[in-house]
């Protein structure tokens, strides 16, 4: 590996932001935190800001960057693995924290993502990452929102002390089955990356009984509804594997914690899995993104159509480009799982593997349970609403709001946003349909394919050339068992 | 028939309850009445026939007991919607907190909810334009070091949505000095370190004599626009998503979006 010296800011900042910007996650939400009386800088706000939006249309919210690509590991999916032949270069401490300040104070960004290859050790690694953070709060005072990754494999108290520093911590789980994982990243083992999310987890819940401010509700619209999911402390199964786990002792305490108290991790942790690499089928995927939900209380799992930056035999091919329009249906089924009180096992199962790529996640679920349809507008209660297609969290929050005072008719509905060309199959108002219809399985199924559905800009544009490929071979009865 | 009166008033939340308390004081009948502002830069505009055209002051006075009936007759949040609704760039915005204020007087606090009324919902809709808007700001936003490390900011919103965004800033930025100019509005938010902001009209202001930025503003921005151009994927290019997440309205005050601007 050839380490390149004496590079400029200008070229350290490229090569590691280049190393990058394959990692989804640009969000800084999470946490609402005024800025301090006295020296410094920041505050940070729940529901999180875009600053700008790059060219591929993706919210840049942080700085995001690596510490530094001279990585030891060798992931076959990743531009930085060792046995690649690109410039390597490594930031100082120092430098990360003058261009966060800089580039926060002009308000380009909302604070810092600061993730890194494995130089030499984890250990070694997780200490520069910590040196990082410790200098943006304790020197600069920093109170804006800093993200940080976490690298398997460091040792426990090092990620403690982070903790301590970060407002959000993530740890990658790269791919959505132990299998994958072995094949693809031979460095990183399922135990490696599951423990320290455990050990966050904890830390969080700990803390959260032992600090005696009060907490700190989300007022984010959106995040209200988590509750919907009480975060639980289960033991996975993996447990045996947790030895901090420890029934009577806290999960932290392994070092001291510094002196301006954030929170430990207040803003929680989040993951990412790479799609289209390995054969796991969607129903896979969300099983394991509920149970990240529902055992380590992640707050957010994000997906990441795999873009082939290596030659390597063991990953699958992609012909048609990065699978987007498979990354924009689990986002669509993550988002049922989160705050519309879905289960994975609702919108698919073994037999039924896939999401079908003509219909949206939720439209698909309503179709295979016309029994529950329709339902009264006037009546149903907010998490019945919330399961008709065409009614989103808003469009039901207005409803549940708007029907205290009267009666609501379709007029009515189509002006609170909801979409009465998809909901009006399933749904009343003062017992009356719409207008009348079949409610009948392929009848409606034609006619909600019929309309066009809004897809993220960019991503309708090569489905003409997939829906025409897969139309020979789409056979609905079966979809839709 | 009678004829149609109608009220013109400067465009500011005194204004328009100057107004309303001039229309209903007048006992003419609310559906004959009706309220509207001069709107920024109007130098003329068409007269309705038949219209008989009353030129309000402002007064202070009158708008305080419109303001204080509003928080007690109706509710603080309804008069929080009436406020965020006169800062709306819509041109009716005065007849319609006009119509909402009526309907809130009968209603009181449930007004706030009643969205099957249209008017009820063009207010809702106003407030959610302006927040929105306002919303953005705190992201696209921009600051410049200019001498002195004073940091400046120029924007030019639709909706005069400064105040909203004033408050986040310095606290987010207590340490700092910063101006924030709308140059629509010529209004400006000034705020010293340590201190509370202010708000004041700057009609003065020529940002045009300050054009020298400090030594660490070019750099700063160059790295910035080396990191913008790095960090999107080229496999997942999508101008159009970008440009409905970024309209390019609000691209002028960004540097990663002009070449070779300071």
């Amino acid at each position: 590996m050839i380490v390149q010296d004496n590079l400029s800011i200008q070229e350290k900042l490229e090569i590691l932001t280049d190393a990058a910007k394959y990692d989804v996650a640009c969000t800084s939400s999470g946490v609402d935190r005024k800025g301090t009386p006295g020296p410094g800088m920041g505050n940070t706000v729940a529901a999180g800001i875009c600053h700008s939006f790059a060219a591929d249309g993706r919210c840049i919210s942080l700085l995001k960057i690596l510490f530094t690509n001279e990585c030891i590991f060798d992931c076959k999916y990743c531009i930085n693995r060792s046995s690649n032949d690109v410039v390597r270069t490594s930031f100082t401490p120092d430098e990360i924290a003058t261009l966060t300040m800089e580039f926060y104070r002009r308000n380009y960004i909302e604070g810092l993502f600061l993730s890194s290859g494995v130089m030499r050790s984890p250990n070694h690694t997780m200490e520069l990452l910590c040196e990082s953070l410790r200098l943006l709060r304790e020197v600069h005072h920093f109170n804006g929102y800093i993200h940080c990754k976490v690298v398997p494999g460091a040792d426990p108290a090092l990620i403690e002390i982070t903790g301590w520093y970060a407002d959000r911590m993530s740890i990658n789980l790269e791919l959505p089955t132990a299998d994958g994982l072995k094949k693809l990243a031979p460095h990183k083992t399922r135990k490696n990356i599951l423990r320290p999310m455990k050990q966050i987890q904890l830390g969080r819940n700990d803390n959260l009984l032992l600090d005696c401010s009060p907490r700190r509700y989300i007022t984010n619209g959106n995040e209200i509804h988590n509750n919907i999911r009480k975060p639980q402390i289960l033991i996975d199964d993996t447990s045996h594997n947790f030895s901090i786990t420890g029934s009577n002792t806290s999960a932290l305490g392994l070092v001291k914690r510094p002196s301006v108290n954030r929170g430990f991790v207040p803003a929680g942790q989040s993951t990412q899995m790479i799609i289209g690499a390995t054969p796991e089928s969607d129903y896979q995927i969300i099983s394991v993104a509920e149970a990240l939900y529902n055992k380590f209380d992640l707050k957010r799992v994000f997906y990441s159509a795999f873009i082939p930056v290596n030659e390597d035999n063991s990953l699958l091919d992609l012909p048609g480009g990065p699978p987007l329009l498979r990354e924009h249906r689990l986002y669509q089924a993550d988002w049922l799982l989160r705050f519309y009180g879905f289960s994975a096992a609702e919108l698919l199962s073994e037999d039924r593997p896939n999401f079908n790529v003509l219909l949206d996640p939720k439209c698909n679920w309503a179709l295979g349970n016309l029994e529950v349809f329709p339902i009264e507008i006037n009546k149903a209660d907010y998490y019945t609403l919330l399961r008709v297609p065409g009614i989103g969290v808003k469009s039901a929050e207005r409803i549940v709001k708007a029907r205290r005072t009267s009666r609501i008719s379709f007029d009515d509905l189509k002006k609170m946003g909801v979409v009465l060309k998809r909901a009006l199959y399933f749904i009343t108002c003062n017992g009356k349909m719409m207008y009348p219809t079949k409610i009948e399985e392929n009848y409606i199924t034609n006619q909600l394919i019929s309309l066009k559905e809004k897809l993220p800009l960019g991503i309708g544009d090569q489905m003409t050339y997939q829906q025409l490929s897969l139309f020979d071979d789409v056979n609905f009865n079966q979809v839709k068992k | 028939m009678k004829n149609k009166r109608i009220y013109m008033c400067e465009d500011s939340i005194e204004g328009i309850f100057t107004a309303i308390y001039d229309a209903w004081s007048s006992r003419y009948g609310h559906e004959y009445n009706r309220i509207e502002v001069f709107m920024k830069h109007e130098s003329e505009r068409n007269l309705e026939l038949f219209s008989e055209y009353i030129y309000v002051k402002t007064d202070q006075e009158k708008a305080v007991k419109v303001s204080k009936s509003v928080k007690e007759k109706i509710s603080m949040e309804a008069y929080d919607m009436v406020c965020h609704g006169a800062w709306s760039d819509r041109e009716e915005k005065a007849d319609i907190i006009y119509r909402f204020l009526i309907l809130g007087f009968s209603m009181g606090a449930k007004i706030v909810n009643h969205l099957v009324n249209d008017t009820v919902m063009s207010l809702f809709e106003m407030n959610r334009n302006v927040s929105n808007e306002a919303n953005h700001c705190l992201g696209f936003l921009r600051f410049k070091e200019i001498n002195n490390h004073i940091l400046l900011a120029k924007i030019n919103p639709k909706n005069d949505i400064i105040r909203l965004v004033a408050p986040h800033f310095s606290d987010r930025l207590s340490n700092e000095n910063f101006i924030i100019y709308d140059e629509n509005r010529k209004s400006c938010v000034v705020h010293k370190a340590g201190y509370p902001w202010i708000y004041t009209i700057g009609d003065n202001l020529n940002l045009d004599n300050i054009l020298s930025f400090s030594n660490a503003e070019e750099e700063f921005q160059s790295l910035w626009k080396i990191f913008f151009e790095t960090i999107g994927i080229e496999e997942r290019k999508n101008d159009k998503l970008q440009r409905n997440n970024l309209p390019l309205r609000h691209r002028n005050n960004m540097p990663e979006f002009n070449k070779s601007e300071m």
